[in-house]
């Protein structure tokens, strides 16, 4: 400690010792000259007897001095100055590494918010969430068939694919006797229950939010304390309570302007009044990270607000409800599992009631809960491990370039560092001068990188979320995101330093001296170049491939003109209008829209048609039509969109309430139900809920419904003026406008507002961006990947240009012979272009069966190409030879003007 | 060099730490007075040489056995003056039984029989 305290004051010390050494002498001469002695004899004897001052103030120095820092410090200042002399290449070098750290962490970034974030609450390791899994469970055989599985009903998600069936509902009669069982196990245990979004009507102004059903213990339990006022209370959850709602820090804010005015007010759910009783504190967003919910209800308003609640609630076959629960200390999960499963297992036997049933009963698993419920991961992980790949890729690449730059500078150095070895020299000295260089330009890319990672995880995310504002992943640069960019650039120094290094301090000394070059080939540098452009067609051939997958998406047949068309949704019941009159108040906003200027034709449909998928029982004389979508229709609808009418006419305004039912079909429907007849006339039954019997009045062209993947389903249009009014929900209005759609947006609001204000206007979105919206995962894949590729490129292409260059300039002698003896130019020129050429070949041959078998890992993003599609490895061998050959062709063009007098003259 | 001494003794390695912290254990002096005194004390039979003793200052200063200050010399002049520390008083102890108890060793050995006496 001392030690680096002196060596930071060391010139005080130093001077210190001076002034000190000239009192010691002062003091011996004044004695002496007491003694008898003449001044200058006094003063000559004193400094004789002082000795070698110079070796004294070494040796004192000696204690102040830190070898080890200040050979550092010399090693830092040597290496900036290298780095200043060849300006262009280390900054490219530095540059290049950034991006791949950069990316790289931007991406970690995203991994590390889905894949190892907890909770931001109280001890989230305790957490768990109670989860089943069952063997797959096959679709039930009709709906006459025997039921396949114990769940018939299901409000929420499960998985099942090959691997088995897997949820985190139960049904609500389930939870009694798992909280009973759990009481030694877990130390409480809550309830939550994701509701669709509903109109949340405040001070005049209804906007739709994101509702969570809780039970009275949830927030209690997750130690969550309140923002302002009170979170949910267990004595919420009895019946007859007070309805009371807790909101959101951020939808408090939002719709309140200050959380503290939120407390105590009045808002209409669904037409349904609560009271605020508090708002969550600004870090809690809910057990979901997928979700963030901005409304909190007790799960006992559920009737309040749905009507299908109660039979919901005694239904055992009917799986809606999440549980989770906090571990007693001390407890293991297992432990927990192994005190529930069987209890569960017992509850859940009961509930079935054949043997195909029986033999596949949902098994109790318990989970972690303390990262939050996994949409987001199943969302978006393997994107992002494909992502991470790439640019795993990228800083491979990267770090080859920056090895490649160190070899050549090291054996342009092969002069200096022979000297130096021999005068003496340490070769360990020189090895860690050298890899101190290299750790500097890692940290320069490992700094640059971190600024890149900020700046990417924000593009990011503006490209994952593409408009949707209910985007709820947050990437951060935490600790562990910044400790991975530490790791991975002082990793890569080292790594890229290091062989460098050691080869260059390993030289035979005298040949060195007399600069006789004793290596005839590069092989190292051959062997990087050669990695490089391997790694490159990896790239190139997952750009080609998820590039072809985006221009097969974009070219599916639409079916309409998505063109010119503003799509926004409208739900009148649910803001509480009367069912029997939404029907006339939707016909009414849409003749308003109709007089807007510009906007040339308008029609609605309850959903639009990329977004729609509703399925009811249909029959065509008895037979089920399989497959089959259903769309709710306004008048208009098909020459708004531009679907053509291929028979009979389209639904018109005669279409109303009490005329003839009618139905107009896709021409997929008509093919197959009604083979080669003609359809017109014909009746078809819809059942379930729906109960009608429609006369087939038109057969549209087929138009895509639902996704753009997948093969298009046979559609039923029935127009929304004919179906049971309790059927009306929520409509999409489609406005075919001139120019820019967005323009009309505030005035649809305006038109929405005086008709109902308490009826919001939602998902505003033009038609163009719904699609994009649909394809958006390959958009950002294909788009990243190329401009990975486009990256990657460059980089290869300036280490091939620096390779090939370095290799010529040592060869500068033999080409001068060359010329010298009748070589032709062009013969150089195609002698140095072979050898590039030969790389690139090499390259290639290594990487065509790694990219055969890696490209089947993106196999489930590509649309309508083969892994293996040979176009796209055609596609990446060609890109590489033209890169190669614009790399190689500079140096070859100076290898074949080298002057052989002067190139001879130099030997 | 000449010196007026008749027999010189060299110093053993560390023997002159402890010299110098017994030296400064009455009161703080200057690094000049500090060889004079060990010079006189041991009646010229040990001459501290410039060149060993600042060194030593300097080590000791390091290891915290000594601090340093500028202050001004009976004469008036800017000298530095070391102090003993606490720890240079410990250190100083635990030295000086060392050194006693190898004296005494090499005394049992070079004399043997006398020790009885």
């Amino acid at each position: 400690m001392t030690k680096i305290a002196w060596w930071i004051r060391r010139r005080q010390k130093e001077s210190d010792l001076r002034e000190e050494l000239e009192f010691h002498l002062s003091e011996d001469a004044d004695e002496r000259e007491a003694g008898g002695l003449s001044r200058e004899e006094a003063r000559a004897a004193a400094r004789r007897d002082l000795g070698n001052v110079t070796l004294l103030t070494e040796d004192t120095r000696a204690l102040w001095t830190c070898t080890l820092l200040e050979q550092f410090a010399q090693d830092v200042r040597y290496a900036l100055r290298t780095m200043a002399r060849h300006r262009a290449v280390s900054a490219f070098a530095v540059l290049s590494l950034a991006m791949g750290i950069g990316a790289g962490t931007a991406i970690y970034g995203f991994m590390d918010a889905i894949l190892v974030r907890q909770l931001p609450i109280v001890d989230p390791a305790s957490l768990v969430e109670i989860t089943w899994r069952a063997k797959h469970v096959e679709p039930r055989n009709g709906p006459t068939g025997p039921s396949e599985f114990v769940l018939r009903s299901i409000y929420g998600r499960m998985d099942n694919d090959e691997t088995g069936a897997h949820a985190r509902i139960f049904p609500f009669a389930a939870v009694e006797p798992l909280r009973e069982a759990s009481a030694p196990v877990l130390s409480s245990t809550f309830t939550y229950f994701m509701s669709r979004r509903m109109n949340v009507l405040i001070r005049g102004d209804a906007d739709l939010a994101d509702v969570e059903y809780v039970s009275g213990d949830f927030f209690r339990s997750l130690a969550v304390a309140p923002g302002a006022g009170r979170t949910t209370e267990p004595g919420d959850d009895r019946p007859g309570a007070h309805p009371v709602a807790v909101l959101s820090h951020g939808y408090a804010q939002r719709r309140f302007g200050t959380v503290a005015q939120a407390v105590g007010q009045r808002i209409l759910v669904n037409n349904t009044p609560f009271t605020v009783a508090g708002v969550a504190p600004p870090e809690f967003v809910g057990v979901d990270p997928g979700v963030a919910p901005g409304v909190y209800l007790p799960l006992s308003t559920n009737p309040l607000l749905d009507s299908e609640a109660p039979a919901r609630n005694v239904d055992p076959n009917y799986y809606w409800i999440g549980i989770m629960g906090r571990l007693r200390p001390g407890v293991t999960r297992e432990q927990a599992q192994a005190a529930l499963a069987p209890v569960f297992a017992s509850w859940v036997a009961a509930t079935a009631s054949n043997d195909r049933e029986r033999a596949n009963l949902p098994q109790l698993s318990v989970d972690a809960g303390g990262r939050g419920l996994d949409t987001l991961r199943a969302r978006y992980s393997k994107p992002l491990y494909v992502l991470l790949a790439m640019v795993g890729l990228i800083l491979a690449i990267a770090c080859a370039n920056m090895a490649n730059l160190l070899l050549a500078r090291a054996a342009a150095r092969r002069r200096e560092i022979a000297v130096r070895l021999s005068i003496g020299a340490g070769r360990l000295r020189l090895i860690r001068q050298l890899l101190t260089e290299s750790l500097v330009l890692a940290a320069l890319s490992g700094a640059l990188g971190i600024l890149i990672a900020s700046a990417g995880i924000r593009l990011l995310t503006v490209l994952l979320a593409n408009g949707d504002s209910g985007f709820t992943l947050h990437a951060e640069l935490n600790a562990r995101v910044l400790a991975l960019a530490v790791a991975v650039s002082t990793l890569c120094g080292t790594l890229f330093g290091l062989v460098p290094a050691i080869r260059s301090t390993r030289l035979t000394l005298v040949p060195a001296l007399k600069n006789i070059d004793l290596v005839p080939r590069m092989r190292l540098q051959e062997a990087l170049v050669v990695s490089q452009i391997a790694l490159l067609s990896l790239l190139l051939v997952a750009a080609g491939l998820l590039a072809r997958t985006l221009a097969n998406l974009q070219a599916v047949p639409l079916g309409f003109n998505p063109e010119g068309v503003l799509l926004f949704q409208v739900n009148a019941p649910q803001a509480g209008y009367p069912a029997s009159r939404a029907a006339a108040f939707y016909e009414e906003l849409r003749r308003r829209f109709a007089e807007i200027p510009g906007v040339r034709a308008t029609t609605l449909s309850h959903s639009s048609l990329v977004g729609a998928g509703r399925a009811h029982p249909i029959t065509v004389d008895g037979v089920p039509a399989v497959r089959t979508r259903f769309l709710q229709t306004g008048r208009d609808f098909f020459s708004a969109m531009e679907i053509p009418i291929l028979q009979g006419r389209e639904i018109d305004e005669r279409d109303r309430q009490g005329s003839l039912p009618v139905v107009v079909i896709s021409e997929l429907f008509a093919r197959t139900f009604f083979a080669n007849h003609s359809p017109l006339g014909r009746h078809i039954k819809v059942g379930g809920s729906m109960s009608l019997d429609l006369e087939v009045i038109g057969v549209a062209a087929d138009a895509r419904y639902g996704g753009l993947k997948g093969a298009n389903p046979p559609v039923v249009y029935v127009p929304y003026t004919q179906i049971p009014t309790k059927q009306l929900q929520q409509m999409t209005y489609a406005l075919r406008t001139d120019g820019d759609p967005l323009r009309h947006v505030s005035a649809v609001r305006a038109i929405v507002h005086d008709a109902d204000a308490r009826v919001p206007v939602t998902n505003v979105v033009t038609e163009r961006a719904e699609v994009d919206q649909t394809m958006n995962q390959e958009m950002v894949l294909a788009r990243l990947c190329t401009a990975f590729a486009i990256v990657a490129l460059a980089i290869a292409c300036v280490g091939l240009y620096g390779t090939i260059a370095y290799g010529v300039a040592r060869r500068t002698t033999e080409i001068g012979i060359r010329i010298a003896l009748g070589a032709q130019r062009g013969a150089v020129v195609w002698m140095v272009l072979r050898e590039v050429c030969v790389l690139a070949a090499v390259g290639l041959a290594i990487s065509v069966p790694i990219a055969r078998s890696a490209s089947t890992f993106i196999a489930s993003f590509l649309f309508e190409i083969t892994p293996n599609d040979p176009r796209a490895i055609a596609f990446a061998a060609a890109t590489l030879f033209a890169t190669a050959v614009v790399a190689g062709y500079g140096p070859a063009h100076r290898a074949s003007r080298i002057d052989p007098t002067s190139a001879l003259r130099n030997e | 060099m000449a010196h007026k001494t008749p027999a010189r003794v060299d110093l053993f390695r560390g023997t002159l730490d402890l010299l110098i912290l017994k030296t400064l254990l009455p009161g703080p002096n200057h690094g000049h007075a500090i060889a004079k005194h060990i010079q006189r004390t041991s009646e010229d039979l040990l001459q501290v040489e410039t060149g060993s003793l600042y060194p030593a200052l300097y080590r000791l200063e390091a290891a915290g056995w000594v601090t340093a200050s500028w202050e001004k010399s009976e004469k008036g002049k800017r000298a530095r003056y070391y102090r003993i520390t606490a720890l240079g008083r410990k250190q100083l102890a635990s030295e000086h039984s060392k050194w006693d108890a190898f004296a005494r060793a090499m005394r049992l050995l070079l004399n043997p029989g006398r020790e009885e006496a």
